[in-house]
């Protein structure tokens, strides 16, 4: 099967979050008032985003930022939910084989056999998965894999109004993301560049930004969690078998040797 | 926060067993076997230590019935997979070795010849498996993306220096205890402990636990070296000052300063200077010994619940 991604255009975005309706509407994740107990703590931003963070509930929003352009505001606009990364971190870290790549290439959690451990929550470098008390299972975008039987598409494409958001075969979306960017930069927008292409062996959503990406809030260079896990057993199995051995050595053994007069 | 109070308090319980049984492994190897008994000291608290904080870890699951999906799968890129499989293999050949002194003096000699033979290799075996134990409840946070965790590769051995630390203070605890129900204090218990050990010997002689504390003051001053290079690393690193902020002045400070720079570190480490090279009947000692082991103990809780919850803010 050929491989499928997201294309999101940040410059076609307006912001209307049809999308956030939808993807709620059709995974029936009722709207919920932000509170500690529903899985986010809402604060007054001085901003129109809304809700605050992705949530048990909240598979997709858009994120605000606004941004000092030439003694201009610009107002811009980010989608956040699951990157659908190829190399992710959620799957290695996930103790009970819960997480899998579908053949077309999104990430999907099996509800039927996730044990609710969180690890995936802290290992995720876009902090998209969070734990859904109610279901004891961490939660988040399918990419409505549950739609594809009916040929239809998902559901946040579907409802984007100025077709900011494309879902097709990930090939043409590269061509026609990176086509889109050169437009962008033949405008004078010189930072404008493709991202996901190549991060974490290439996102399943991808984005034109006309900015660089850490200007809309995005890592520009996300970290797979476990990629550094070789290092960091390595240290801490050193120090375990430094800490055991120096310390006892001296007071049992080096101490008595000087107390006897056999070292000097 | 995902990460709450079971998980810190399950780090710190893992952390001090295996702890524990390294420091006594240590003592044993080093004096030639004669501190066998408080190899079994060690193990003897260790294990129930560990099937605590387990229980406790099954308690945080979203989905506590669905436990056993861990042992579904063995991968090596999952940290805390790996870590299932130590704890298993960890408790069930420390039952072995617990079984093994238990039984003891209860066999025939042949019997009890063999069973010291077996343990032999066990309690090497058990060394490896503590040492990846302790290991991994640094590990576990390390492999992830919070950068307070994930920036260095010195949480690991933060989290090692501390286990052993906290593992000698409770050794320390648990031998003054034993030792001062064999000097007659609620002598009641004394019947209790000759069964449970299987054996008569269980004090700890007084040299070596004041040995232990002198030990367990060389691995604060690991500690602190691991804790300046911890955070020198951290400032150094792209976010990890912003992480680090939550430590060093923001909402996590009080119990930062407070319960881990003076009471897991500062404090026990002068507390060992005063009564270094003192005998355990000079006054003031013991109670010296006790609080300085309390501060180590209740200290290295502290620290995993700042670097814990401090890291999911």
């Amino acid at each position: 099967m050929a491989e499928k991604a997201f294309l999101f255009d940040s410059t076609r975005c307006t912001a209307c979050r049809g999308c956030q309706a939808a993807c709620k509407q059709w995974n029936e994740n009722d709207e919920e008032i932000p509170t500690v107990e529903n899985g986010v703590d809402a604060v007054n931003t001085g901003s129109y985003e809304n809700p605050p963070e992705l949530s048990p509930k909240t598979w997709v929003k858009i994120r605000f930022a606004e941004v000092e352009r030439n003694n201009k505001v610009s107002w811009l606009f980010t989608r956040i939910s699951c990157m659908h990364c190829t190399e992710a971190s959620c799957q290695n870290v996930c103790p009970t084989n819960s997480i899998s790549h579908t053949d077309d290439g999104f990430v999907v959690i099996d509800q039927e056999w996730c044990i609710g451990c969180g690890y995936c929550v802290q290992a995720c470098p876009y902090g998209v998965p969070h734990k859904d008390e109610r279901t004891g299972t961490a939660r988040k975008c399918t990419s409505c894999i549950d739609r594809r039987p009916y040929g239809y598409e998902p559901a946040c494409i579907k409802a984007c109004p100025p077709n900011a958001l494309l879902y097709d075969d990930r090939s043409k979306l590269l061509t026609l993301g990176r086509q889109r960017v050169q437009e962008l930069i033949n405008a004078g927008m010189s930072n404008a560049n493709l991202y996901g292409e190549n991060e974490l062996d290439g996102l399943n959503v991808l984005y034109v930004l006309d900015d660089s990406a850490e200007v809309y809030g995005l890592p520009a260079k996300p970290k797979l969690a476990t990629s550094n896990s070789v290092g960091q057993w390595i240290g801490g199995l050193l120090t375990a078998g430094l800490v055991t051995a120096l310390p006892f050595w001296f007071i049992l053994k080096r101490k008595n040797q000087i107390a006897a007069g056999k070292l000097n | 926060m995902t990460w709450t109070a079971l998980i810190w308090i399950y780090l710190w319980l893992a952390g001090m067993a295996g702890g524990a049984y390294l420091a006594a492994f240590a003592v044993n190897r080093f004096t030639g076997g004669k501190n066998d008994s408080l190899l079994r000291l060690s193990t003897y608290l260790a294990i129930p230590l560990v099937v605590l904080g387990v229980l406790l870890l099954i308690f945080e699951l979203g989905n506590p019935i669905r436990f056993w999906h861990l042992f579904t799968q063995f991968d090596v890129v999952s940290p805390m997979s790996m870590g299932t499989w130590i704890l298993m293999a960890w408790v069930i050949i420390a039952m072995i070795m617990i079984v093994s002194w238990w039984l003891q003096n209860r066999v025939s000699e042949e019997v009890a010849a063999s069973l010291a033979a077996l343990r032999g290799p066990l309690s090497i075996v058990s060394a490896v498996l503590a040492a990846a134990l302790i290991t991994y409840t640094g590990v576990l946070l390390a492999v992830s993306s919070q950068p307070l965790w994930s920036n260095t590769v010195l949480l690991p051995t933060l989290f090692v220096i501390s286990a052993v630390s906290t593992g000698v203070a409770i050794l320390v605890l648990a031998a003054l205890a034993l030792n001062a129900i064999a000097g007659g204090s609620m002598a009641g218990l004394k019947p209790a402990l000759n069964y449970i050990f299987g054996s008569t010997e269980w004090k700890t002689p007084k040299e070596m636990v004041l040995q232990l504390a002198e030990t367990d003051a060389i691995i604060i001053v690991l500690e602190i070296m691991a804790m300046v290079g911890y955070i020198i690393w951290l400032v150094t690193s792209t976010s990890g000052s912003d992480a680090l902020a939550v430590l060093i002045s923001g909402s996590m400070a009080a119990p930062f300063w407070v319960g881990v720079i003076l009471l897991a570190l500062l404090i026990p480490f002068a507390l060992d200077l005063t009564i270094r090279g003192k005998a355990i009947e000079v006054k003031g000692v013991l109670m010296t010994l006790t609080t300085s082991s309390l501060c180590v103990i209740v200290g290295g809780l502290i620290l995993r619940w700042v670097i814990t919850s401090g890291g999911q803010l």
